[in-house]
C-alpha cells in the first residue's frame, strides 16, 4: 500500500506541469486572437470601459507579467464572460459540465462492456464467419462518423416512429416535474442520479429515454476500438501456456476463456480505454450538436462560430482540466490492479 | 536491407585493399541480392494478402476513391467559376435522389452527386497534406531523439509526452476557431495535435533499430551520422508507422469533417463531406434523408477503406497473428 500511495503522490506532482502547459497553451491561444480584451468586452460597453479592462487585466504589461495575471485571473475563478450565453464563462461551466459528463459516462460504460464482449467472440472464433463480421463491424463502428450515426439515428427514431425527441427532457415533464408547477430540485445536475434522489420515476424515464440514442451515437467508434484491442490481445492470451495448462486440465472451453484467457487479457484494454476516456468528452461536441443536448460541447462549438473567444477557451481549458485529471485517476485505477506498474515507475 | 549492408561491410573491406571498382562490383552485388531478396519478400507478403478479404475490400475501396478523384472533372462536369464550390440551382427546397440529381439536392438546390465526387479530391488533399505533415515531424523528432539520446531526447519527448497529454480534437477546435474558418487553417490546427503519436512511435524504433548489427558495422566504417539516419535507420524502423499512417489518411477526414461539421472548417457552399451533412443536417427531421446519407456514405467507406487497409497491413507484418 505504501508504494501506491508513492506512485499517487509521484503522478499528482507529474500532473501539475501538464496543467502549466495547457495554460501555456491556451494563453498562447488568447494572444493570437489579436485583442485579448475582447474575451472581457460585453456590447455595453465603451471605450473608456475598454481601456479600463485592460488595465485591470494588465495588457499592456510585457507578455511574462500578463500570463501570471492570467493565471492568478484563472485561480481567483475569472475566466471571462460568455457573450454567446450572456452570463460568465465559470457559470457557464457550471450549467453545462453536468449533461456532458453523465452523456461520456454512459457512453463510456456502454463501449467497455459492449467492446469487451465482442472482442472475445471475435478472437476465439478467429477467421470465421463471425469473426469478419465482428471485425467488419468494429472498424465499420469506427469509421462511421458520430454525428452522420446521431442524424440516421434521429430519423428514424424521432421522425418516423416518434418515440422520443432531441434534448435532455421532454417539454411536458419539464411542465410538470420541475418548478414552478412540479416540485424536482437539482443536487448534481445529473438527470439520472437526481431522479433517484427525488424518487420521480416520470423525470427517470424521460432522462434515461433521452439518454439512450446519444450514448449508442458516442460509444459506437469507442466500442469499435475497445473490441479491436480485446481481440488482438485475446489472440496472444489465447496461444500463452496458461491457456494450454487449463484446457489440459480439463476445464471447460468457457471458463477457460472467461476465467484465464480473458481475466489476462484485459489488461491492454483498460490502458487503452483509460487513455481514451478524456477523448470522450471531447468526440461528446458532435453527438452534443446532432441532439440538442444542452452540453459544455453544444456551448463550445457555438462559441467558436460566434467568436465568442472567453467561451473557446473556457471550454478547452475545463476539457483539458477534465482530461488530464481522468488519465490521473486511470493510472492510479491501474497502478491499484497491476502491482508491476507502481514497482517499475514509482 | 540488413543482407546490403552486410555485403557492403564485405566489400569495403576487399576494396581498401584492391581497386575502388571492385568495392563498386561487390556493392552492386549485394544491392541486387537484396533486391532479389525483397521482391520475394514482397511476393510473400502479396500472397498473404491475397488470403485477406478485409484487406482486399479495403484496397478496392481506396482505389475507387483514387480513380473518382482522379476524373472527377469528367464526373461531373466542373463548376466554372470554381470546382470545389457545388454550383447552386436556387431551388430552395431539396429535391429527391432521381433524374437530373442522382443524389438528389441539398439547400439552395445544391447537386450532392456533384459535392460527394468533387468533396474526394479534397477529403484526400486534407488527409494526404495532415499525414504528411505529421509523418515528417514524427521521424524527424522521433528519429533524432531515438538516435542521439541524453539532453536532446529528454527535452523533445518531454514535449511530446505533454501534447499527448492534452485534448487533441478540443485543442484542434480552438485553434481552428481563432486562426478563423479555413481548410488551411483547419489543417494546420490538427498538424498541431497530431504529430506526436508518430514521434513516440518513431522513437521506440529508432531506439530498436539503433543497436542492431548493421548500424554498429556502418558507424565502425565511419559512416556520417546523417547517414546512418536516413539510409540506415529510418527505412528499417519506418514500417509501423507506415502502418500507423495507412489508417490515418482515413481517420484524419473523420476528423476533419467532423470539425466541418461543427463550422471549423470549409467555407460554406464548399464540396467538403462534413459541411455538406451540417448543411443538410436541419432537413432530415423534415424526412429529407439524402440530404446527409449520401455525403455520410462517402465519409464511412473513404475512412472504411483506409482502415480496412491499414488493419491487414499490420496483420501481415505482425509474426505473432500469423500462424
Amino acid at each position: 500500500m505504501a508504494s501506491l500511495l508513492r506512485y499517487i503522490v509521484h503522478r499528482l506532482v507529474g500532473t501539475i506541469p501538464i496543467l502549466f502547459a495547457l495554460t501555456v497553451v491556451i494563453f498562447s491561444l488568447t494572444r493570437l486572437i489579436g485583442d485579448p480584451a475582447s474575451a472581457y468586452v460585453t456590447p455595453q460597453m465603451g471605450p473608456a470601459e475598454i481601456a479600463r479592462i485592460k488595465e485591470i487585466y494588465h495588457f499592456n504589461d510585457p507578455i511574462p507579467v500578463q500570463y501570471y495575471y492570467y493565471l492568478l485571473g484563472l485561480l481567483r475563478g475569472d475566466w471571462g464572460f460568455s457573450r454567446s450565453q450572456g452570463v460568465p464563462v465559470l457559470e457557464a461551466i457550471g450549467a453545462f459540465l453536468p449533461a456532458t459528463v453523465e452523456l461520456a459516462f454512459t457512453a463510456f460504460v456502454l463501449s467497455l462492456f459492449g467492446g469487451i464482449a465482442l472482442g472475445t467472440v471475435s478472437a476465439v472464433k478467429r477467421d470465421r464467419p463471425i469473426d469478419h463480421a465482428t471485425r467488419l463491424f468494429a472498424l465499420g463502428g469506427y469509421a462511421l462518423p458520430s454525428f452522420f450515426l446521431g442524424l440516421l439515428f434521429l430519423y428514424f427514431f424521432y421522425t418516423q416512429l416518434r418515440w422520443v425527441g432531441p434534448g435532455r427532457l421532454s417539454d411536458t415533464v419539464v411542465l410538470s416535474q420541475f418548478p414552478p408547477a412540479g416540485t424536482f430540485r437539482s443536487y448534481t445536475g445529473l438527470l439520472i442520479l437526481d431522479s433517484i434522489l427525488n424518487w420521480n420515476g416520470t423525470v427517470f424515464l424521460d432522462a434515461l429515454s433521452h439518454l439512450i440514442l446519444p450514448s449508442i451515437t458516442l460509444a459506437a467508434g469507442y466500442m469499435a476500438l475497445v473490441a479491436r484491442v480485446t481481440r488482438s490481445s485475446m489472440l496472444d492470451s489465447l496461444n500463452r501456456e496458461y491457456v494450454r495448462t487449463a484446457r489440459a486440465k480439463g476445464l471447460d472451453e468457457s471458463s477457460v476463456i472467461r476465467r484465464h484467457a480473458r481475466r489476462n487479457a484485459l489488461i491492454p484494454v483498460v490502458t487503452v480505454a483509460g487513455v481514451y476516456l478524456g477523448g470522450l468528452i471531447g468526440y461528446a461536441v458532435m453527438v452534443e450538436l446532432v441532439f440538442l443536448w444542452p452540453g459544455l460541447g453544444r456551448w463550445g462549438a457555438r462559441a467558436a462560430l460566434t467568436l465568442d473567444h472567453a467561451a473557446i477557451l473556457g471550454f478547452a481549458l475545463v476539457v483539458g482540466i477534465v482530461y488530464i485529471l481522468s488519465n490521473l485517476i486511470v493510472d492510479v485505477a491501474y497502478a491499484y490492479l497491476d502491482p508491476r506498474i507502481r514497482a517499475g515507475r514509482g | 536491407m540488413h543482407t546490403s549492408i552486410l555485403g557492403y561491410v564485405q566489400g569495403g573491406a576487399e576494396g581498401a585493399m584492391t581497386v575502388g571498382s571492385s568495392v563498386h562490383l561487390a556493392r552492386e552485388a549485394s544491392f541486387r541480392k537484396s533486391l532479389d531478396r525483397r521482391l520475394e519478400e514482397f511476393r510473400y507478403y502479396l500472397h498473404l494478402f491475397r488470403k485477406s478479404p478485409l484487406g482486399l475490400l479495403g484496397l478496392g475501396i481506396v482505389i475507387g476513391f483514387l480513380v473518382i478523384a482522379v476524373i472527377a472533372p469528367l464526373l461531373a462536369p466542373a463548376n466554372p467559376v470554381d470546382p470545389y464550390i457545388i454550383p447552386k440551382t436556387f431551388v430552395t427546397d431539396p429535391q429527391p435522389p432521381g433524374g437530373q440529381y442522382v443524389f438528389g439536392t441539398g439547400p439552395f438546390g445544391t447537386d450532392i452527386y456533384y459535392g460527394v465526387v468533387w468533396g474526394t479530391r479534397i477529403s484526400l488533399r486534407i488527409s494526404i497534406t495532415l499525414v504528411g505533415i505529421s509523418f515528417i515531424l514524427g521521424i524527424v523528432i522521433g528519429g533524432v531523439s531515438g538516435y542521439l539520446g541524453g539532453p536532446v531526447e529528454s527535452i523533445l519527448m518531454r514535449l511530446t509526452d505533454l501534447f499527448m497529454s492534452l485534448p487533441g480534437l478540443v485543442l484542434a477546435m480552438a485553434v481552428a476557431a481563432v486562426l478563423g474558418r479555413s481548410i488551411e487553417n483547419l489543417i494546420l490546427a490538427l498538424a498541431l495535435v497530431w504529430w506526436p503519436s508518430y514521434a513516440r512511435i518513431m522513437r521506440g524504433e529508432t531506439l530498436r533499430v539503433k543497436n542492431e548489427n548493421f548500424v554498429e558495422a556502418a558507424r565502425a566504417l565511419g559512416v556520417s551520422p546523417r547517414n546512418i539516419v536516413f539510409r540506415h535507420v529510418v527505412p528499417n524502423a519506418i514500417g509501423p508507422l507506415l502502418v500507423v499512417a495507412t489508417m490515418d489518411l482515413g481517420t484524419t477526414v473523420l476528423v476533419a469533417s467532423a470539425l466541418s461539421f461543427i463550422g471549423l472548417g470549409a467555407q460554406p457552399g464548399t464540396a467538403e463531406w462534413g459541411l455538406m451533412i451540417s448543411d443538410g443536417r436541419n432537413w432530415i427531421l423534415d424526412g429529407r434523408w439524402w440530404t446527409v446519407t449520401f455525403p455520410g456514405l462517402a465519409i464511412f467507406l473513404f475512412v472504411l477503406g483506409w482502415n480496412l487497409l491499414g488493419d491487414s497491413i499490420r496483420d501481415l507484418l505482425d509474426p505473432k497473428l500469423r500462424r
